[in-house]
C-alpha cells in the first residue's frame, strides 16, 4: 500500500542541508572578501580556513537538523516531499552558482 | 605514505562513493521490501566513502598542496587553481553533507512511501553529477601541474 509519508528526520535534516549549504556558500564569499578579518579568524581557529569551514558546516547541519526535528512538540516539521526536494535542489543550484560564480569573477 | 599514493586513493574512494550513490538511485527505482535494507546499507557505504575521500583529500590539500599550487599559478593554466580548485574544495563541503544526508533519507520506508522514495532519488541523483564534476576538476588540476612543470623546464627552471 503506497503512502506519502516522509520521516521527521528526513524533513528536518533535508531542510538543514539546504540552509547549511547556502550559508556555507555565502561564507565562502564573505571570507574571501575579508582576508584580514573573517579569513584570518577562520585560519586561527583550526590552522586552516577550509578545515574551520568544514567543522562549522558539520556543526550547523547537525544543530539545525536536531532543532527542526524538535519542532511541533517533537513531531517534526510539516512539509511535502515536493517542498523538501525543491529546497534541496534549489540549495544545491544556488550554492553551486554562488561559489563557481564568485571564483569565475574573482 | 607516498604523497602520490594519497592522490590516487582520494579520487578512487570518491569514484566508488559515486558508484554507491548510483547504486542507491537505480535500486530505489525498483525498491521492494526485500531490497530496503540493501539500499540503506549502500547509502551508509556512500556516506562513509565520501567522508574518507574528504579526510584523505583534505589531509593532502592542507599538508601537501602548497608546492603544486605554486607550480600551477606560475604555469600556463593558473585558472586551474583560481577557479577549479577553489570551486572544488568548497562545493565538496556541500557534497559531503549531501552524502551524509543520503542514509538519513534512505532510512524512511521507501518501499511503501512514494514521497520518501522521491527524496532518496533526488539526493542520490544529485550526488552523482556533483561527484563527477569533482573528479573532472581533479583531472584538470593534475594536467595543470604537468603543464606547469613542463613550462618551468622549458624556461630552464
Amino acid at each position: 500500500m503506497e503512502n506519502s509519508e516522509i520521516g521527521k528526520y528526513t524533513k528536518s535534516f533535508g531542510l538543514s542541508f539546504a540552509i547549511t549549504s547556502v550559508v556555507s556558500a555565502l561564507l565562502v564569499i564573505i571570507k574571501e572578501s575579508s582576508e584580514e578579518g573573517v579569513l584570518a579568524l577562520m585560519k586561527a581557529i583550526t590552522g586552516h580556513h577550509w578545515v574551520t569551514q568544514g567543522l562549522f558546516n558539520l556543526i550547523l547541519f547537525v544543530a539545525l537538523g536536531w532543532a527542526f526535528s524538535r519542532a511541533n512538540k517533537g513531531e517534526g516539521m510539516k512539509m511535502s516531499a515536493n517542498g523538501l526536494v525543491s529546497y534541496i535542489v534549489g540549495a544545491v543550484v544556488i550554492s553551486g552558482v554562488l561559489i563557481s560564480g564568485f571564483y569565475l569573477l574573482h | 605514505m607516498d604523497n602520490n599514493v594519497i592522490l590516487l586513493i582520494h579520487p578512487a574512494l570518491g569514484g566508488i562513493a559515486t558508484l554507491a550513490a548510483l547504486w542507491v538511485f537505480v535500486d530505489t527505482l525498483n525498491v521492494s521490501e526485500a531490497s530496503r535494507s540493501r539500499i540503506k546499507n549502500v547509502s551508509v557505504l556512500c556516506a562513509v566513502l565520501m567522508w574518507l575521500t574528504y579526510i584523505i583529500g583534505g589531509y593532502w590539500y592542507v599538508v601537501h598542496y602548497a608546492p603544486e599550487k605554486a607550480i600551477i599559478k606560475a604555469g600556463p593554466w593558473p585558472f586551474a587553481h583560481g577557479f577549479f580548485m577553489e570551486t572544488k574544495e568548497h562545493v565538496f563541503l556541500m557534497l559531503l553533507l549531501l552524502a551524509t544526508y543520503l542514509p538519513i533519507a534512505a532510512s524512511g520506508n521507501i518501499a511503501t512511501s512514494k514521497a520518501a522514495r522521491k527524496v532518496v532519488l533526488w539526493v542520490a541523483g544529485l550526488i552523482v553529477p556533483i561527484s563527477l564534476s569533482m573528479e573532472g576538476s581533479g583531472a584538470i588540476l593534475s594536467v595543470a601541474v604537468k603543464i606547469g612543470l613542463l613550462f618551468k623546464q622549458a624556461q630552464g627552471g
